[in-house]
């Protein structure tokens, strides 16, 4: 489980989060919703250690973030993280010189199902093509959880669908996935838990079945609720 | 392990731009070389017995031409490309850092969720350039037996003398700076580089854990190891009247301070990047 408890952080004189408290399970989708500057995306960075934090506390499996946790955890940023330069090739090189847990087979399987080209460069990977590259990096490491950052931010029809099928497909089975957006859409009947963020803060929690069953919400619903309040 | 695999990368990453810098520099020194050598071998050629004497090259030409005498005599086309390698690798000291943020691919993301010491990411940028530094060095050493070579296949043997490679390093500026005859020379002057550069890596580091304000810490923090490295020699020289230590003494004071600038770089570098490092 990915336990944040009462993370902080300042960023030039602003509460960028103020007291940031939820857990993620394994085996379970758990969306990070808010709008733009709610904190998403440093919340993630903080737990991947890509930015420090002011106090509060980050275990993953009870355990405190080292460089062992990147074998653990895979993070799929909302940008490229390989130099532009590098053929596609090169990158897989890299991820199985870097990572025990780097899968070939399945990262093999993936630049078919997206249709990926080996020779083509990193750099002229247009946006959707990109992010299907970026989350065959995450997917393709044989890690108990994932976190993706706004996976479906500014990319077309064709490959949000494909993205969407990897999140109902075996790959993501059995993992915890963490993942943030700011327009949950077609995501919404996939998410097993939502946590809404406003102002670097949680504003809810909750289990999305239960809220469907006991209050009869749905995401959307509690989203209007929180954010048109 | 993880280390050796990064330095491998970064070398990989920049080999093309010391490919051509080599190229340069050879392309520089073979053409002044052979234009010198040509021009002198046509000049002798041609010149009447009553010119000897009133020759309008900077240094004239002994009655045998000596490779020596070829150094002293393009040691432009040594410097020139000697300039723009300490131009390139000068900027490298910080495009080594900034090319992982900066653009579309932010391959800092990467780096730092390598499952290793992030240690590791720091050491290996460093030999990365040093590598690259005495690459360019020996390379030079390299070239030095080939163009003794070109020099042979250019003078006519009843036109040449031998020389010692050890004259000709000495009669080059350019050699000399770069190649010091002294070992304990060629640690001074690349064991201060490496400080530099050590300290340059903190500063950065400094800049891109704290942002605004972490470039007034980073020029804060090369200003005071300036005055660290410097205070020794300003304030405890030998030069200076009434001091209280010997030389000896003056002298392994300012080692010490080299290596404590050195050791505070290193130490704090690693740890900005382990701790305090924002993406």
């Amino acid at each position: 489980m990915i336990e944040v408890t009462d993370i902080r952080k300042r960023y030039r004189r602003r509460d960028v989060l103020s007291g940031v408290t939820f857990a993620a399970d394994k085996g379970q989708i758990t969306c990070l919703i808010g709008l733009n500057g709610a904190g998403k995306s440093t919340i993630l960075k903080a737990i991947m250690g890509l930015t420090p934090i002011a106090g509060g506390s980050i275990r993953i499996d009870g355990q405190a973030p080292g460089p062992k946790l990147y074998e653990k955890v895979a993070f799929v940023p909302d940008r490229l993280t390989m130099p532009s330069g590098m053929k596609l090739i090169e990158a897989h090189r890299f991820m199985a010189d870097f990572y025990a847990g780097w899968n070939g087979e399945r990262a093999g399987e993936l630049m078919r199902f997206f249709g990926l080209s080996y020779s083509d460069r990193i750099g002229s990977l247009s946006k959707g093509t990109a992010a299907k590259f970026n989350l065959l990096l995450g997917l393709s490491q044989d890690s108990d959880y994932i976190l993706m950052d706004e996976p479906f931010a500014g990319i077309d029809l064709f490959s949000r669908e494909a993205i969407t099928e990897v999140f109902t497909s075996e790959l993501i089975e059995g993992r915890g996935v963490l993942f943030t957006t700011h327009e949950i859409g077609e995501m919404e009947h996939l998410i097993d838990r939502a946590v809404l963020l406003q102002g670097g803060k949680v504003e809810r929690a909750f289990d999305c079945d239960e809220m469907r069953g006991a209050e009869g919400k749905s995401v959307i619903d509690v989203m209007r609720e929180v954010y048109r309040a | 392990m993880s280390y050796l695999k990064l330095v491998h990368m970064e070398v990989h990453r920049f080999r093309w731009v010391i490919a051509a810098l080599m190229g340069i520099t050879a392309i520089f020194q073979f053409g002044g070389l052979i234009a010198t050598l040509a021009s002198e071998l046509s000049r002798r050629e041609y010149r009447l017995p009553q010119d000897i004497g009133n020759s309008s090259i900077p240094a004239p030409a002994p009655d045998l031409l000596t490779f020596e005498w070829a150094m002293f005599n393009t040691q432009l086309w040594f410097i020139l490309p000697m300039l723009l390698s300490m131009a390139v690798l000068g900027l490298y000291v910080f495009i080594i850092w900034y090319r992982d943020w900066i653009g579309r691919s932010t391959f800092i993301y990467r780096l730092l969720m390598l499952p290793s010491a992030r240690r590791n990411l720091y050491f290996a940028k460093l030999t990365a350039f040093l590598l690259f530094v005495f690459g360019m060095v020996s390379f030079q050493l390299a070239l030095l037996p080939i163009e003794h070579l070109v020099f042979k296949l250019v003078v006519p043997a009843d036109l040449r003398a031998d020389s010692h490679i050890v004259d000709v390093i000495g009669i080059n500026q350019a050699l000399a700076e770069l190649i010091p005859r002294k070992f304990e020379q060629f640690l001074y002057s690349y064991g201060l580089g490496t400080i530099v550069v050590l300290a340059i890596f903190t500063a950065i580091l400094l800049e891109r854990s704290y942002r605004g304000i972490g470039i007034l810490y980073g020029l804060l923090y090369l200003g005071a190891c300036a005055l660290a490295v410097a205070f020794p020699i300003i304030f405890l020289g030998v030069e200076v009247p009434y001091t209280y230590f010997y030389p000896a003494e003056v002298y392994a004071i300012e080692l010490a301070m080299c290596a404590l600038v050195g050791g505070v770089s290193v130490w704090l570098g690693t740890r900005l990047l382990a701790r305090k490092i924002t993406v």
